[in-house]
C-alpha cells in the first residue's frame, strides 16, 4: 500500500528534474555562445594560422599561397633576438610599474580606512577617476605633458634654471611609460583593497587598541596580513595586464625617438601581423605570450595558494 | 515543455530574421553603380564630388580608411575578410606587395584605351613585368622647399650641392641658435629619394629572382653624410608631421623641408599661417647630376574585391588621366599630376597657398619633374622601411653608426624574402 504513493511521487520528481535540468543550460547559453564565438573560435583560428605560412609559388611576382609549416613559426619567434629584447624592456617597465601601482594603491586604501578620516567619498572618486579615462586618451594627454614644447614640467624646470629631463628619451622613457600605467591603474587596485579592508571585523581593531597599538601598528600587523588574498589577486591582475602592455607605447611611438615598432612584445605581434604582413608568425608569437602568461599565473597561484585561499 | 517550445520559436524567428538581414540587395541594373574609394589625398572629397555631379550612374564614395602608412594593412585585412573597397590609393612602393597578396587587379586591358594619357616612364611605376596594376595619380619629384623670408632675414643662400647644404646648416645654427636648416632622413622613402640620383636602388629584378642592395657604397655615402650632420647637431631630429614638427614649421624653427613636390599642399594643412612665405628649388645635388629622386606619389588601383572593375577604371581614367580630373587634383588637392594633360595645364592653375609668393612655382616644378631617376620597389618594402626607421631612430638616440643600420636592413630584407619563398639573386 505504501509503495504506490512512493512510485507516484518518484515519477513526479523525475519529471520535474528532467524539465529543470535544461534551465541552467538555457541561462548559460548567451554567455557560452559569446564565449565560444569571440574567444574560443578566434583562439582556435590563431592556433591554426600559427602552423601555416604564406609562401610564393614561384617567380618574382607569384601570388602568395598558404602552406602548412609545422613549428617553424614558433622556432622563428622564440629565436628572434627582437622578441627577447622586447621581453627585457617589458621587464624593466614592469619592475617600475607593478610595485609602485600596488604600493600606492595599498597606501591610499589604508589611509582611507583610518577612522575619523575626512572627505572619504571625494577622495575615493578622485583616486578612481584616472582609471575611467580610456588608455589612448590618457597616453595622448601624458604625451603632450612630456613633449618639451608643450610640457608644464619642462616649463617649471627651465623657469627654475635647471636642465629639464627629456621624458621621451631612453632610459627616462621607461619611467614615463610606467607613470601612465601607474596613474591609470591605482584607482582600480585601491578599490579592490579598500573593499577587502572594509570586510575586516572591527573587533580586531578594538582589541588591538586596547593592547595599546596605534594606527601604524594596526595597519602593519593586522590589516596588511589580512589583506593578503586581495594583494595577491591585484598582483596577479597587474602582472597579466603588464604582460599585455600595448596602448601606451604604441600611442607614444609617434612622439618619441626611443620607441621602436617592436618595443614591447604585443607591439611586435601587431607589427608582424599588420605592417609586415606575417600573420602566421604573429599568431605564433601571441600563442607563446599567452602560454607564458598562463604559466606565470599558475605558478603564482600555486606558490601562494595557502595565503590566497586558506586565510 | 512550454519553456522549450517558446525558446525554440524565439530562436527560429531570430534565425530567420538574421538570415533575411544578411541578404544584400540585388546589384546591377537596379540603380547607379556604387564604388567605394579608400584614399587620403588632402581634399580629395571635393575632387570626387565633381565626378559624382556629372556622372549620376557611377557614384563614388570616399572613405578615409587610413593614412599612407596603415592603408596597406587595412586593405589586406579587407581582402582576407572577403569584402572591401573597389579602389585603393597606394604609394608606388606598396604596389608589388599588394600584387603578390592578390589585392591589385590586372587592368592592362581596361587601361589600353587611355594609355596615351601618361608617358611610358610613368606607366612603369605601376607596372610589374608587362601587366599594369594601377593608374598613376601623382608623382613626388624631390624639391627643396625653404622659407624665403627667413633666408633673406638671415642672409642665407639656397644650396645647390649637399656640401653647400652642410655649410648652410652650420651657418643657420650660428645666426639662429634655436632654428635648424632642416631635418634628416629618418624615414626610408626619404633616404632612398636622396640617394636615387646617385643610383641607389634597393631592389632589382634578375630574371625570376630578386636582388637586394640596401648597403651599396652609394647608400653608405648618403648615410655617412647625414650621420655627419646629425652628430654635429646641424639637423633637426623631429619626425615630419608629428605635433612637435608641426609646431616648428609654424614658428620658424625649421627653415626648409626637402620632400616630394606635394610638400606645399601637405604642409599647408599643418602650417596655414605661413602661406606665401615658402619657395621651392631643385634638391641639392651630390656631384652635379640633374636627375631628381622620387618620394611618395601615389597611384590608384582597382581591387580584386571589386564587382565593377570596368566602371572603376572609367572613373580612374577621368580622375587621374583627364585634363579636368588632373587639374582638380593639382588645384584642390595640391598634387603634382602624373598625367601629361595635367602637367601641361599646370601653368594656368592657381598657385598652392604655401608658395603663393613664387610666381614660377609650376615652371620650376615641371622642370624638376622632367628628369627623375628610376627606382624599383620589392614585395616587402614595409620590412625594409620599418627596420630602417627603428634602426635610424636608435642610432640617432645612441650616437651609433647609420651605415650599420643599412647593413641590418639588408639582412632583414633578404631574410624576409627567403622566408616568403622568393629566390635571391647573388
Amino acid at each position: 500500500m505504501t509503495t504506490a504513493p512512493t512510485t507516484r511521487v518518484g515519477r513526479t520528481r523525475r519529471r520535474r528534474t528532467a524539465g529543470g535540468a535544461l534551465a541552467p543550460w538555457a541561462f548559460l547559453s548567451p554567455a557560452a555562445i559569446l564565449f565560444v564565438l569571440f574567444l574560443i573560435i578566434p583562439i582556435g583560428y590563431a592556433l591554426y594560422l600559427s602552423f601555416t605560412q604564406l609562401k610564393v609559388a614561384g617567380g618574382a611576382f607569384g601570388k602568395k599561397q598558404q602552406v602548412f609549416v609545422g613549428f617553424d613559426n614558433y622556432v622563428a619567434s622564440l629565436t628572434d633576438p627582437e622578441f627577447v629584447a622586447s621581453l627585457g624592456r617589458l621587464g624593466m617597465f614592469a619592475i617600475i610599474a607593478v610595485p609602485l601601482t600596488l604600493g600606492l594603491a595599498l597606501v591610499f586604501a589604508l589611509l582611507l580606512d583610518i577612522p575619523r578620516v575626512r572627505a572619504t567619498r571625494f577622495s575615493r572618486t578622485a583616486i578612481f577617476l584616472p582609471y575611467a579615462v580610456p588608455g589612448v586618451i590618457a597616453t595622448l594627454m601624458w604625451g603632450f605633458m612630456y613633449l618639451p614644447s608643450t610640457s608644464p614640467f619642462t616649463a617649471a624646470f627651465t623657469s627654475l634654471g635647471l636642465p629639464a629631463p627629456d621624458f621621451l628619451a631612453a632610459p627616462e622613457i621607461f619611467g614615463s611609460l610606467a607613470n601612465i600605467a601607474i596613474w591609470s591603474g591605482i584607482g582600480f587596485n585601491m578599490v579592490v583593497m579598500y573593499t577587502a579592508l572594509r570586510s575586516i571585523p572591527a573587533e580586531l581593531y578594538e582589541a588591538a587598541r586596547i593592547d595599546g597599538a596605534n594606527e601604524w601598528t594596526i595597519a602593519w600587523r593586522i590589516k596588511i596580513p589580512l589583506l593578503s588574498p586581495a594583494l595577491i589577486l591585484t598582483f596577479l591582475f597587474s602582472v597579466i595586464a603588464t604582460l599585455q602592455a600595448y596602448g601606451e607605447p604604441q600611442t607614444l611611438r609617434s612622439l618619441s625617438n626611443s620607441i621602436s615598432y617592436s618595443f614591447f612584445p604585443l607591439m611586435k605581434v601587431y607589427r608582424d601581423a599588420f605592417a609586415l604582413d606575417n600573420i602566421p608568425g604573429a599568431a605564433a608569437t601571441s600563442v607563446v605570450l599567452a602560454l607564458g602568461t598562463l604559466l606565470i599565473s599558475v605558478f603564482l597561484l600555486r606558490g601562494l595558494q595557502r595565503r590566497t585561499f586558506d586565510s | 515543455m512550454k519553456i522549450i517550445s517558446r525558446a525554440a520559436s524565439v530562436a527560429v524567428v531570430a534565425a530567420v530574421g538574421i538570415s533575411l538581414a544578411g541578404c544584400s540587395p540585388d546589384s546591377g541594373s537596379s540603380g547607379p553603380v556604387q564604388l567605394e574609394y579608400w584614399g587620403w589625398a588632402p581634399n580629395i572629397a571635393d575632387v570626387i564630388d565633381v565626378w559624382n555631379e556629372d556622372n549620376p550612374d557611377i557614384q563614388v564614395k570616399l572613405v578615409q580608411a587610413a593614412g599612407a602608412d596603415d592603408i596597406v594593412a587595412k586593405t589586406l585585412a579587407a581582402k582576407r575578410a572577403g569584402e572591401g573597397p573597389d579602389l585603393v590609393q597606394a604609394e608606388y612602393q606598396k604596389i608589388p606587395n599588394l600584387v603578390t597578396s592578390d589585392v591589385a587587379l590586372d587592368i592592362t586591358e581596361d587601361v589600353a584605351s587611355f594609355k596615351d594619357e601618361f608617358t611610358d616612364a610613368t606607366w612603369a611605376l605601376t607596372s610589374l613585368g608587362d601587366a599594369v596594376y594601377a593608374v598613376p595619380q601623382d608623382t613626388g619629384p624631390m624639391v627643396f622647399m625653404y622659407r624665403a623670408d627667413l633666408f633673406e632675414q638671415y642672409g642665407l643662400q639656397v644650396p645647390t650641392t649637399w656640401d653647400e647644404y652642410a655649410a648652410t646648416a652650420a651657418q643657420v645654427r650660428q645666426v639662429a641658435p634655436n632654428a635648424y636648416l632642416g631635418g634628416y632622413p629618418d624615414d626610408a622613402s626619404t633616404f632612398v629619394a636622396y640617394g636615387q640620383p646617385l643610383g641607389v636602388d634597393w631592389w632589382s629584378i634578375d630574371g625570376e629572382a630578386w636582388g637586394v642592395d640596401v648597403d651599396s657604397p652609394e647608400s653608405t655615402r648618403v648615410a655617412d653624410y647625414w650621420q655627419g650632420l646629425v652628430n654635429g647637431g646641424l639637423a633637426d631630429t623631429t619626425h615630419f608631421f608629428t605635433p612637435e614638427w608641426n609646431t616648428k614649421m609654424n614658428d620658424g624653427s625649421l627653415l626648409s623641408f626637402t620632400a616630394g613636390v606635394w610638400a606645399p599642399g601637405a604642409v599647408a594643412s599643418v602650417a596655414p599661417d605661413t602661406a606665401g612665405l615658402w619657395k621651392i628649388a631643385p634638391m641639392p645635388s651630390w656631384d652635379g647630376e640633374t636627375a631628381a629622386g622620387l618620394m611618395g606619389g601615389s597611384s590608384v588601383m582597382v581591387t580584386t574585391m571589386s564587382e565593377h572593375p570596368k566602371e572603376a577604371t572609367k572613373f580612374l581614367e577621368w580622375l587621374n588621366g583627364s585634363q579636368e580630373g588632373s587639374s582638380a587634383l593639382a588645384s584642390i588637392a595640391g598634387l603634382f599630376p602624373a598625367s601629361i594633360a595635367g602637367q601641361e595645364s599646370l601653368s594656368s592653375l592657381p598657385l598652392p597657398e604655401l608658395v603663393s609668393g613664387q610666381s614660377d612655382f609650376w615652371t620650376v616644378a615641371a622642370d624638376i619633374a622632367a628628369d627623375t631617376a628610376p627606382v624599383t620597389w620589392g614585395p616587402n618594402t614595409q620590412v625594409a622601411f620599418d627596420t630602417y626607421t627603428d634602426g635610424i631612430k636608435a642610432a640617432t638616440a645612441n650616437g651609433t653608426s647609420f651605415a650599420d643600420v643599412l647593413t641590418k636592413t639588408q639582412q632583414a630584407v633578404v631574410d624576409d624574402l627567403k622566408k616568403s619563398g622568393y629566390d635571391i639573386a647573388e
